[in-house]
């Protein structure tokens, strides 16, 4: 087992540096940078040697290699340097946007799961066919509302006409529901879909068969025996869905103006704020390998024929 | 998400939620200020750094002003520079010597004193830059040479040159006094709101980066601009600034009472606002018009008479019709009518196909089999970005390229991201086109605007970029320059209007409308101000009862 894990941790390393050379690549690939767009504006009317005297200061023009090497370095020494467009430190922007995204990701996602069980669970259960396919069809219409669409249309309707909750100054957990809500639906779409093809599959398998010959209704078939097997295929669903995730936050913190990392990756972006969006992806490339782990560490746990390829360990 | 889709959903959402209930009914005859109150004010976009120069960013502007004072105040409505820290000011002859005399008891609110040594100290700063701590020079501040203490309450200014815009330079956003802690700190630093600590009537409370912002009110604040009717504290208590993007959720926050102003109101929802007995406010930025410009370095554009054909291949008027509101006038020439220097040249402007069609095959340019115009096998196709911060711009470039091609010239309209933008609109070859415009209540922003060492707008060789073959256009420099030099009020204005001829019979410009700030307010939010280009002044804002 430690064996195995010791491999695991090596393999996320090398993840976590792999994110962080190819951000740094790609950002060095794209036209411009974060100096030049912040220095070149013409709000600040500089003149073309204030606006070099200012890169010189930032090195900005020093060589790739010794820009690379001195980023990784104090990335090592948990230095992140200054946001260029916001002039803070990349900590401290972090601090301030990652509370709201943590809440929202994890609400936004035990959300979804539960409307994903409900709609699976409620279409291989109900005795109407009709029924059966209007819930199997939930998943597409899911998946193809447009995000900020839905949050403008919850805004509209829960807080400006029937005034439930305030969009602007709300409280702690009141300003979460709608955008909860909001980022749930898209989410919900593939992991409902997921569940009800599988559940679909199991129900064919041949211990369904001997399962029912011995005279159990279809509840008992489903909860006792199909779900466990349901949840292998969707709990990797899961996992990958967490860039999903991401990118639905963009779209929800914008559109309800929260306080998140999707906001602040958007902003960066723009700006090619570089040192913030290294930091992201650092960051986020940690989540992604945390969660696939922890998906990978789940498996065993669940069915027991995978228990024998990992118990080999000396 | 693109804005038409979005422009769609709100449309679905607004007929979804409609029938808001009236909230705030207009305030009766309220004529006293009543004291308290916190005013929510929703701004579009974060604010980024905060060192005062980088004000023209609006929502660093609209910030800035509440917490700093200026040494002179413009009033909005003459645009005459009246008292306000300096008491008294004398100005040599040559505009090369300014001596200004400091109101006594004036404090930052650290409560180190506001003295000439202070506003020496903050003039150095923004007339020479700090490289030590990556402070940039500001743009306002024109031919800066030192300055001197003369005794604690006197200060003087010397330049390299004469400077008669340095005094309307001192009233502006940009030249907000900031204590010596504040200077003390790196570039980087300033986005930290609750370190830029100013002499305002408001002081930053406390902040959540990227979202919130409080301000409240400085108890002991007494020495706003000597001509204003309200001395004294600020009449609220504090403000709360939140950043909310969505343009739909600002406006239908503000009519369902959850927000008293906002800043950033699209010409198009403003009938929604009205409708509802909420106020729209349009204060003008008083600057260069919005405008399409050319880069006549590209081959393309070089010759005259296909910049001429463009200005009146360009319906300025259906431009304003169609995508904005009465609060948009159409440029009449290429500063706006309430600005300084002010001519008005619109006969020049006029909109005339025919007469483009006629310039465009005078210069050679026959119209080929694809309705395209062609010159010696090549064809008439511009480029443009869009400028994210001007309003509607995508759908303005859209419409002009709509026009343009009645008279068989294609104008590709780019999107692209921030980079690509500042790389490729350094390249007169990559962007011939390109859309811009410049608040400042002086005509040293017709000089910001089109000088080579300013923002250089026509890319000419020595300016911003090291792109340019050879364009360069020494007549219109020199008038520039003149105008950055002469003292004679009188001389100056004159030359304004020279340069205004200019730049529309050389066709480097095509004026379009003049660019207000668009704001909404609840009719119960009284005596909001806005200093001379459209930024909002809190000082003497009350809260009615409502």
């Amino acid at each position: 087992m430690s064996a195995y894990l010791l491999n695991r941790v090596g393999q996320a390393l090398f993840v976590l540096w792999a994110a962080f050379t190819i951000s740094f690549v790609l950002l060095q690939a794209m036209p411009g940078d974060a100096i030049l767009i912040k220095f070149q504006n013409p709000d600040l009317g500089l003149t073309a040697q204030q606006v070099a005297e200012i890169r010189s200061s930032y090195a900005a023009d020093s060589p790739v290699l010794v820009q690379y090497v001195q980023t990784i370095g104090k990335f090592l020494t948990g230095n992140f340097g200054y946001s260029v467009q916001a002039g803070v430190p990349v900590s401290t922007l972090l601090a301030a946007h990652l509370p709201a995204t943590l809440k929202l990701a994890t609400l936004g996602f035990l959300l979804a799961s539960v409307l994903a069980v409900v709609i699976a669970f409620l279409s291989s259960l109900t005795p109407f066919t009709w029924l059966r396919g209007a819930l199997q069809s939930v998943p597409s219409l899911f998946i193809s509302i447009p995000t900020f669409w839905l949050g403008i249309m919850l805004i509209q309707i829960f807080s400006f006409r029937l005034k439930l909750v305030p969009v602007i100054n709300p409280g702690p957990w009141q300003e979460l529901i709608l955008p909860v809500v909001t980022l749930a639906v898209p989410i919900s779409a593939p992991l409902a879909q997921v569940l009800v093809r599988t559940i679909d599959e199991v129900m064919t398998r041949p211990f369904v068969g001997v399962a029912r010959a011995k005279g159990a209704n279809r509840h008992w078939i489903l909860w006792r025996h199909v779900a466990k097997n349901a949840l292998l295929p969707t709990l990797t669903i899961a996992g990958v869905l967490f860039g999903e995730l991401i990118a639905g936050a963009v779209v929800t913190e914008t559109v309800f103006g929260l306080n998140g990392i999707g906001g602040l990756t958007e902003r960066a972006v723009g700006s090619q704020d570089a040192a913030v969006l290294q930091a992201i992806v650092v960051l986020s490339a940690l989540a992604f390998v945390i969660i696939n782990l922890a998906v990978d560490l789940l498996y065993p746990v669940l069915d027991p024929r995978l228990r024998t390829k990992v118990g080999v360990a000396a | 998400m693109t804005t038409k889709l979005k422009r769609f959903a709100l449309t679905l959402a607004t007929l979804a939620a409609t029938g808001l209930p009236h909230v705030g009914a207009r305030a009766e005859g309220a004529t006293e200020p009543v004291k308290g109150g916190t005013l929510v004010y929703l701004e579009q976009q974060a604010h980024t750094n905060l060192y005062p120069p980088a004000g023209g960013f609006y929502p660093n502007g609209g910030i800035l002003n509440q917490i700093t004072d200026k040494l002179t105040y413009q009033n909005p409505k003459t645009l005459e520079i009246e008292p306000w820290i300096a008491e008294s000011w004398t100005v040599n002859a040559a505009a090369t010597e300014y001596t200004f005399k400091i109101r006594p008891g004036v404090t930052f609110s650290d409560g180190t004193p506001l003295d000439a040594a202070a506003v020496a100290k903050n003039y150095d700063v923004f007339g020479l830059g700090n490289k030590a701590l990556k402070h940039p020079v500001s743009e306002v501040i024109n031919n800066y040479e030192r300055s001197e203490v003369i005794d604690p309450l006197t200060v003087k200014f010397y330049f390299k040159k004469p400077s008669p815009g340095f005094l309307q330079g001192t009233s502006v956003i940009g030249s907000g006094l900031v204590a010596a802690s504040t200077l003390a700190l790196p570039f980087e630093e300033l986005g930290d709101a609750t370190r830029i600590i100013g002499s305002g009537p408001f002081v930053v409370e406390s902040e959540t980066i990227g979202k919130e912002l409080s301000l409240k009110a400085r108890e002991e604040y007494n020495w706003g601009p000597v001509k204003l009717a309200h001395q004294g504290r600020a009449y609220l208590d504090g403000i709360t600034y939140i950043v909310t993007g969505e343009d739909s959720v600002r406006i239908g926050a503000l009519l369902a009472g959850q927000a008293d102003f906002i800043r950033q109101v699209q010409a198009y929802d403003e009938s929604q606002v009205e409708a509802q007995d909420y106020q729209i406010y349009a204060p003008s930025t008083r600057g260069v018009n919005n405008s399409v410009v050319f880069r006549p370095d590209n081959p393309l554009v070089a010759d005259v008479k296909v910049r001429q054909a463009l200005l009146h291949a360009t319906d300025a008027k259906e431009i304003v019709t169609t995508l904005f509101s009465a609060n948009y006038p159409q440029a009449t020439s290429i500063i706006a009518s309430s600005a300084l220097g002010y001519k008005d040249i619109s006969a020049k402007l006029a909109f005339d196909p025919e007469k483009a069609k006629a310039l465009l095959s005078e210069a050679g340019w026959s119209v080929g089999s694809n309705g395209l115009r062609q010159k010696d096998g090549k064809e008439l196709v511009l480029t443009a970005y869009e400028s994210l911060p001007q309003p509607q711009n995508k759908e303005t470039l859209q419409l002009v390229a709509q026009q343009w091609g009645k008279v068989g010239v294609k104008l590709n309209v780019l999107a692209g991201d921030s980079g690509s933008r500042t790389v490729d609109d350094l390249d007169p070859l990559k962007t011939p086109v390109s859309p811009a415009m410049v608040g400042r209540a002086d005509p040293d922003v017709i000089k910001s605007q089109y000088y080579p060492k300013n923002r250089d707008v026509l890319r000419q060789k020595g300016g911003l970029s090291d792109k340019v073959q050879s364009f360069v256009d020494d007549k219109l420099n020199g008038l520039l320059e003149a105008l950055a030099s002469e003292p004679d009020r009188a001389k100056r204005l004159a030359i304004a209007g020279e340069i205004q001829d200019y730049v529309v019979d050389q066709a480097y410009a095509i004026p379009i409308f003049e660019e207000p700030q668009a704001y909404a307010g609840a009719p119960y939010v009284q005596g909001v101000a806005f200093e001379a280009v459209g930024r909002p002044s809190f000082y003497s804002t009350w809260l009615a009862e409502h």
